[in-house]
């Protein structure tokens, strides 16, 4: 092949290390020009860290980055950006308050003087010349995601890009947006441009790259290979490695995107409606407030050993559900059970002393803080079990947050060090092992999988039905359907505010999305 | 540990570079910065009860910034240190007044009360209204110290007013010596008590409590701690009124050990003093302590610098300014010298 030849990018033998940190260890790989290749990895695998390398963001401590077959000075963002690479970051750096034609202007300004309009004038040509459907005077902020992205990557292509890093463009999309991604990026291709694209789940690298390279902790351990010669399977082993928790069937077919899953373990369904429910909400409706839809008329009941699912589109009231059973919305009518105690009008602490464990939707907001230590995050839920100046001891604490974090595997060095140096599937694993307690009777578990990789996606599975087992009511709130179907024995829909189906095995997939929209009934 | 040790050097490192400044700009304005430095070393540490006049400074300071520490660490910055100093000494001196006569082992102890109820109570208003109503502490905690400022001034001048004053400066009556915990000097071990005692609670208080650790993490993210089931409300206020009532118990010091009286608007920057030595401590009881002493040393060269240098005394106000400006800028080129020191440092 004649592209072989063409040889865009070359690392030879890069190293990157933050502190003790090793991020990249020896990576030497070469991309070929006009082709889409994927980089794929678990968290914390060195995925972001390799995009920063190539594109002159982070200076490699060993080895060297040829662009076209030149060397880039390390670390040098703007020899870089003139060799023509762009990175796309994996969240957005664009200011909010500004137009977009501002922020197509800043950073690539030509020293010329436009007015408002003008300003609008020369942008809006370009952006409809790559297909970008936004108008140049509209707000950064008014934007949806979507959007934001598609001006993200037009702003990247202003300086004639001729490669283009994505990082981990799909993680904030929709399936549907992350299929209009797609095509532009093929239409790219057609026009020349080498796309690097890191990503992490295997269906999208193979709906989308011509190539697949495979990271796993710092290391290349394969690649890049012609994604025609590769299945999913194949490439969930090498990316997982030989160390991984062997994956029960039916999780290794979601992971890989194989949608047809048998629903086996559901087959043990007991007669539960004999059962006293662990969570039960009669009739609840809750106050409207700023952080999204009140609930209205919600009647839900999660028994022992149960997963139920709340699936529907963002934003429909499964926050607001969220925080009234967390006692962080205020009901207004109904009445909340715990373990057949009325905790209507109870406080969170009272609700978990019940049983309850929240695993929130933010995790870096409001599940962990990020800035302070690990065992200050780990023991926060007992402390608060105690009164203020009860007197604690931090050796012991650090002791048993360490016991812990290695129960659940988290890869860490230090129990001082802080929650933002572990990647996002150790994170999760943190607050997994503040959450998932023994005397846990009803986890609520919002967007568990978030931004995960597939190893930390199937452990976080694998610790739900754990739980499960235990006899754990479990509320399972996901914006993915695959997953929903996947672990859940019964399902919800939540539209506006309100339940507005419920379903039971075998799932229909039409159904639900029927449901979600509100176009049935 | 390693991490703290590195803070306090990047904080000397930060002083040094500032004094020099400082000296560099004495010198251009016809000064001599040799004199300035020796005046500072000398004034500080050096002379003959220097350190006294370090630990008659720096301890008052000490208790005020420990407090500051607390509110700090919690994510409230409670700015009014100053005006709650003030309420305490207020509070404090109308206590001395109304028992006067009384033996003094019930009057200093009601002092004390009075004292440290009152700074409480100045900064439990700002906390209140932050806690129900989101009203910006930094705002409410400013204009309180306004208001202490206002209400010393009427206070000296009206209430407690000495009528055998000079009339230059509205002070209240003198304490009667029987009350006084030390001499005009200034230190004496009942004060040193004070601060060791303040010293070894607010250090258990900070690092052997589920408040201290709590507090920390709510300062960092207080939605995380809300989340995991706490009340913002007890450990806010809590908070505001600990560092409230240190500001009190340190008036009260003042008053009823160097001072003796109030004086209209006496100490004026002792409780923004204290914010800085907060700061440059990292918000920890035991750099506080250290960083105290040395604002302690500066303030009593403070005498020295129109001796000796022939500078005014107010130069030293120029001083902790510039120290203040160059802790609270984040310097890369500084971190990442100390970071490549300490790899080298610790790695061989």
């Amino acid at each position: 092949m004649s592209e072989e030849k063409q040889i865009v990018l070359e690392c030879r033998d890069v190293s990157v290390r933050y502190g003790d940190v090793v991020a990249l260890s020896g990576v030497s790989i070469s991309f070929a020009r006009g082709r889409i290749h994927a980089v794929v990895g678990q968290n914390g695998a060195g995925k972001t860290t390799f995009a920063r390398a190539i594109s002159g963001l982070v200076s490699p401590d060993t080895g060297e980055i040829r662009i076209d077959g030149r060397a880039l000075p390390s670390g040098n963002v703007n020899q870089a950006r003139q060799a023509g690479v762009e990175l796309v970051h994996q969240s957005f750096a664009l200011p909010p308050s500004f137009t977009v034609a501002e922020a197509m202007q800043f950073g690539a300004a030509d020293g010329r003087i436009y007015s408002r309009r003008g300003l609008e004038k020369r942008w809006q040509t370009y952006l409809d010349s790559l297909n970008v459907n936004v108008k140049a005077g509209q707000r950064i902020r008014d934007l949806p995601v979507e959007t934001l992205q598609s001006v993200e990557i037009a702003r990247a292509l202003v300086s004639d890009a001729r490669l283009l890093i994505l990082d981990e463009p799909t993680a904030v999309l929709s399936p549907e947006g992350a299929q209009k991604l797609f095509e532009r990026i093929r239409h790219l291709k057609d026009v020349g441009v080498t796309v690097i694209v890191i990503l992490h789940k295997i269906r999208e690298v193979l709906a989308i790259a011509d190539t697949v390279a495979v990271l796993r902790g710092g290391m290349l351990v394969e690649g890049p290979v012609e994604c025609s010669g590769i299945n999913a399977e194949k490439l969930a082993e090498l990316i997982i490695g030989p160390a991984a928790r062997p994956l029960e069937e039916d999780q290794k077919a979601a992971l890989t995107g194989s949608l047809d899953t048998a629903h086996a373990h559901l087959a043990q369904s007991v007669d539960q409606a004999a059962v006293e429910p662990v969570l039960k909400l009669t009739a609840v409706s809750t106050r409207p407030d700023s952080d999204g839809p009140p609930l209205e008329d919600i009647d839900l009941v999660i028994r022992p050993g149960e997963i139920l699912g709340l699936a529907g589109v963002e934003g429909n009231g499964q926050r607001t559900l969220v925080r009234a059973i967390s006692a962080l919305a205020e009901t207004s009518e109904g009445k909340i059970t715990i373990e057949g105690l009325d905790v209507t009008r109870a406080s969170l602490q009272t609700r978990r002393a019940a049983g309850l464990r929240v695993i929130p939707f933010e995790r870096n907001v409001e599940g962990l803080s990020l800035t302070s230590a690990l065992w200050e995050n780990w023991s926060a839920r007992e402390l608060l079990k105690r009164p203020l100046l009860s007197m604690v001891r931090p050796s012991e604490l650090r002791q048993r947050c360490g016991t812990a974090l290695d129960a659940w595997e988290v890869h860490y060095s230090n129990v001082t060090q802080h929650a933002g140096s572990l990647s996002g599937g150790n994170a999760q694993k943190v607050i997994l092992s503040r959450e998932m307690d023994e005397q846990a009777r009803l986890i609520i578990a919002a967007q568990p999988t978030r931004g995960l990789d597939i190893g930390a996606t199937a452990f976080v599975w694998d610790s739900l039905n754990r739980a499960r087992a235990r006899g754990c009511a479990i509320l399972l709130i996901s914006s993915d359907l695959d997953e929903i179907m996947d672990i859940c024995d019964r399902v919800v829909v939540m539209l506006s505010g309100r339940v507005v189906g419920t379903f039971t095995p075998p799932y229909d997939l039409a159904d639900i999305g029927a449901a979600m929209t509100g176009v049935s009934k | 540990m390693t991490e703290s040790i590195v803070s306090v050097f990047r904080a000397l490192i930060f002083i040094v570079i500032a004094l020099a400044l400082c000296g560099l700009i004495f010198s251009v304005a016809g000064y001599s910065a040799p004199d300035m430095f020796r005046a500072i070393i000398d004034g500080a540490f050096l002379r003959t009860g220097a350190l006294q006049q370090a630990l008659r400074w720096g301890l008052p300071l000490f208790i005020t910034a420990a407090g500051v520490v607390i509110s700090f660490r919690a994510g409230y910055f409670n700015i009014g240190a100053q005006g709650q100093f003030y309420i305490g000494a207020i509070c404090a001196a109308f206590a001395a007044d109304w028992l006067n006569g009384l033996p003094a082992f019930i009057v200093i102890p009601a002092c004390f009360l009075a004292g440290m109820t009152g700074g409480a109570l100045w900064a439990m208003w700002p906390g209140i209204l932050r806690l129900r109503s989101g009203a910006d502490e930094v705002i409410t905690t400013l204009m309180g110290n306004f208001l202490a400022v206002i209400v010393l001034i009427y206070v000296t001048s009206g209430p407690l007013k000495d009528p055998s004053g000079s009339g230059q400066q509205a002070s209240s009556r003198p304490l009667d010596a029987a009350y006084r915990i030390s001499t005009s000097y200034g230190v004496s071990p009942t004060i040193i008590a004070i601060a060791v005692l303040v010293g070894i609670f607010m250090w258990l208080l900070v690092n052997r409590t589920a408040f201290g650790v709590l507090s920390g993490l709510a300062g960092r993210n207080a939605t995380m701690v809300t989340w995991q089931g706490a009340r913002l409300w007890n450990i806010g206020l809590a908070s505001f009124i600990i560092s409230g009532a240190l500001a009190g118990l340190a008036g009260t010091v003042e008053l009823m050990g160097p001072n003796g009286r109030l004086a209209s608007g006496f100490l004026p920057a002792h409780g923004f003093t204290a914010i800085l030595i907060a700061l440059v401590a990292n918000l920890s009881i035991v750099g506080t302590a250290i960083v105290a002493l040395f604002f302690g040393g500066l303030a009593s060269a403070a005498l020295y610098l129109p001796v000796i240098a022939g500078l005014p005394s107010s130069a030293i106000d120029i001083i902790n300014a510039a120290i203040a400006l160059f802790i609270t800028a984040k310097s890369n080129i500084v971190d990442r010298f100390l970071r490549n020191w300490r790899k080298r440092v610790w790695t061989t």
